[in-house]
């Protein structure tokens, strides 16, 4: 299979006034189509840092790295914002729904961008938010959500559009365990029924249960990456 | 760009609410601004229109025909012919709406008690009747009744200061076609009120009267004529300077400059109200729109992070402020809407009457709002807010993506 993700001797320093803070020192990672991987490692040992780049939100200080087989490092603004669209679906900490559009607008919203026809977009939308389990509450806003119903949202939406990969940091931070445990759960059961990738940067030890593919990090390097068989979920 | 406009709208339209004191602010900012332009633009509008009419239905009418150096020197000396031949068709046609003929000289008039100056006219009584309002401002007495009639109609104020009245006689002097002085007396058939200039100046009588006292057979001083409400006024000029070249041949433009002044100059008086005006909305507007971008710096990041390009995120915010200062628009016109509705029978200056008639406008204003002004300003107040609100819609469009990112 071939690599989703690329990463070629990727740095970043970020300079903050006279100092140069180093958060990347050299990555080298293939993540391969349909993988369960996720990023672990203490505070501060850059795994924020190299979702952000891989999303093409930041470019990095060196390094290339390509997403889908495009070279993303010197890509242009705007198709970058079109990559994301197309080819990368996000899943935040937390508080990253629109505030204004309900559970299905948000969901529904990433797709009209893609200028999905309607009847598609409507079917499209009525699927994944069946798939993350939140059938009739498609109209609620999310300030009338729980934390657990809001990532299921985020992940609702970042499922839309079929994307190459999901790129999550830490979905699970701002939840309780039951809640915690489900939304995981969740995504190990997206990852296998539908073949999306996921790379998920987590200090949270239950969703490293789940992951095919344990990648450490510890100061802007991986220190261990190992394919283990991934705890069937419950 | 239409499906674009369809997704974002609704959004704009739900974000505009999400600070329903501040969009308040800013809705009843531009309310007051559009309102404040369009009251200057009526009143404005009501004040020329009103100028106008108080002179050029006074006597001016919408032209005149002299002989060419009658309006350097208005003597009997520098009379005219009556129309006739290709002049007299080009008066008839249908474009002119009415004319009248008129002597008119320098003359000086005398009761028992006093002398004063004043303009001596013969005029076509049925004709005037159609061209000028002073006919229907006769309030003592009557007005003349035809070519022939010999009595006289003067300003009240001047029979006051004649110390004299209606059915008493005075004399006028004037000097005649030979050179003499004419003098004829004549009985006052009746009182007209209105402006006090004219009332002091204006003394009128039968056409046939005044041109057998200054002996001038049938000769004339003036024409004066009105055109009809298509037609185009510098058309009918040219169209008369055509066909009596030899005459002079002037537009009201000409005659009455301090009402066309007043007319030319009411545009640049609004520009410059409305100039004022949009600097303070779009203080207001920037202000808040700014402030509303700033809330949501991580919103604008996260958009950008889930697909959407900045050029989308300006068009959302730029939406977002046409709105807002569309309704406030909206709202300010419906305002002036309501503000007018006081004044629909007229907006009486009695009260400063004098002071009004200095600025050559009539007692009486009547405010009316113009359709093609109300829809112009508010489109040019609706674009100049759009204009202003791009700063702030910039700002979000520059939102890093990596905010996304950040912690809560
Ligand atoms: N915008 C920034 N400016 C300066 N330094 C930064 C910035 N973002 C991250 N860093 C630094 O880069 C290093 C890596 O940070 P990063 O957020 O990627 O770590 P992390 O593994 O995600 O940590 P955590 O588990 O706390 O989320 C840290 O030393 C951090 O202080
Ligand atoms: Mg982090």
């Amino acid at each position: 299979m071939g690599a989703i993700i690329r990463c070629r001797g990727v740095e970043k320093i970020y300079r903050q006034g006279a100092v140069d803070v180093p958060a990347l020192r050299g990555i080298d990672l293939d993540i391969e189509s349909g993988d369960f991987a996720t990023l672990a490692g203490p505070s501060g040992s850059g795994k924020t840092t190299l979702l952000s780049l891989i999303g093409g939100l930041d470019r990095p200080t060196a390094g290339e790295i390509s997403v889908d087989g495009e070279p993303i490092v010197k890509m242009e603004k705007n198709r970058l914002a079109d990559l994301r669209l197309h080819k990368i679906g996000f899943v935040f900490q937390a508080y990253s729904l629109i505030p204004v559009l309900s559970a299905a607008e948000n969901v529904e919203f990433i797709l009209r961008l893609l200028d999905l026809p309607m009847h598609e977009r409507e079917a499209r939308c009525k699927e994944v938010l069946r798939e993350v389990g939140l059938e009739g509450l498609e109209k609620r806003r999310p300030s009338r959500l729980s934390g657990g119903q809001q990532q299921r949202v985020a992940v609702a939406r970042a499922l839309g559009p079929k994307p190459a990969i999901v790129l999550a940091d830490e979905p699970t931070a701002n939840l309780d365990s039951k809640n915690a445990e489900e939304l995981i759960a969740l995504m190990a059961h997206l990852n296998a029924t539908s073949g999306i990738t996921f790379l998920i940067a987590t200090h949270d030890s239950r969703v490293m249960a789940h992951s095919r593919r344990r990648i450490e990090m510890m100061d802007g390097k991986i220190t261990a990456d190992e394919r283990q068989d991934a705890t069937v979920a419950a | 760009m239409m499906s674009r406009f369809m997704l974002l709208a609704p959004v704009a339209w739900r974000n505009l609410w999400r600070n329903p004191r501040r969009t308040l602010i800013t809705l009843l900012v531009v309310a007051i601004g559009v309102w404040s332009i369009l009251v200057f633009d009526v009143i404005l509008n009501a004040w020329v229109t009103s100028s106008r009419e108080a002179s050029l239905r006074l006597l001016t009418g919408e032209g005149q025909i002299h002989a060419t150096s009658y309006l350097d020197d208005p003597n009997v000396a520098h009379r005219m012919s009556e129309p006739e031949g290709r002049l007299l068709r080009a008066l008839n046609s249908p474009v002119v709406s009415a004319w009248v003929r008129r002597v008119r000289v320098p003359a000086v008039i005398q009761s028992e008690y006093r002398t004063r100056a004043v303009t001596f006219l013969g005029v076509e009584p049925p004709g005037e009747r159609i061209v000028s309002d002073l006919p229907s401002q006769v309030v003592v007495g009557h007005y003349l009744r035809d070519s022939d009639d010999i009595g006289i109609v003067i300003g009240r104020d001047l029979a006051e200061k004649l110390k004299t009245r209606l059915g008493k006689r005075v004399i006028v002097m004037a000097q005649a076609a030979d050179g003499h002085l004419a003098e004829r007396s004549f009985t006052i058939a009746g009182l007209f009120d209105g402006s006090q200039a004219a009332q002091d100046e204006f003394v009128f009588t039968g056409l046939h009267t005044a041109q057998s006292a200054l002996g001038i057979g049938h000769d004339i001083s003036e024409i004066s004529f009105d055109t009809a409400p298509a037609a185009s006024l510098n058309d009918i000029v040219s169209a008369l300077k055509h066909a009596a070249p030899s005459r002079g041949i002037e537009p009201w433009t000409a005659l009455s400059p301090l009402a066309y002044a007043m007319e030319s100059f009411s545009q640049s008086y609004i520009a410059m109200w409305l100039a004022i005006m949009f600097v303070l909305m779009a203080i207001g507007i920037i202000n808040t729109q700014l402030m509303a971008v700033f809330e949501r710096t991580r919103e604008f990041g996260l958009l950008q992070a889930l697909g959407m390009r900045p050029g989308m995120i300006l068009f959302q915010v730029t939406l977002e402020s046409a709105l807002l200062v569309g309704i406030g628009v909206l709202v300010g016109v419906l305002l002036m809407l309501i503000t007018l509705v006081p004044f629909r029978h007229g907006l009486d200056l009695g009260f400063l009457a004098a002071g009004a008639e200095m600025f050559g406008a009539g007692r009486v204003l009547y405010p009316h709002l113009d359709p093609g002004d109300a829809v112009r300003y508010s489109l040019i107040v609706w674009a100049l807010g759009i204009g202003a609100a791009l700063w702030p819609a910039r700002m979000a469009a520059k939102a890093d993506p990596i905010v996304a990112m950040a912690e809560s």
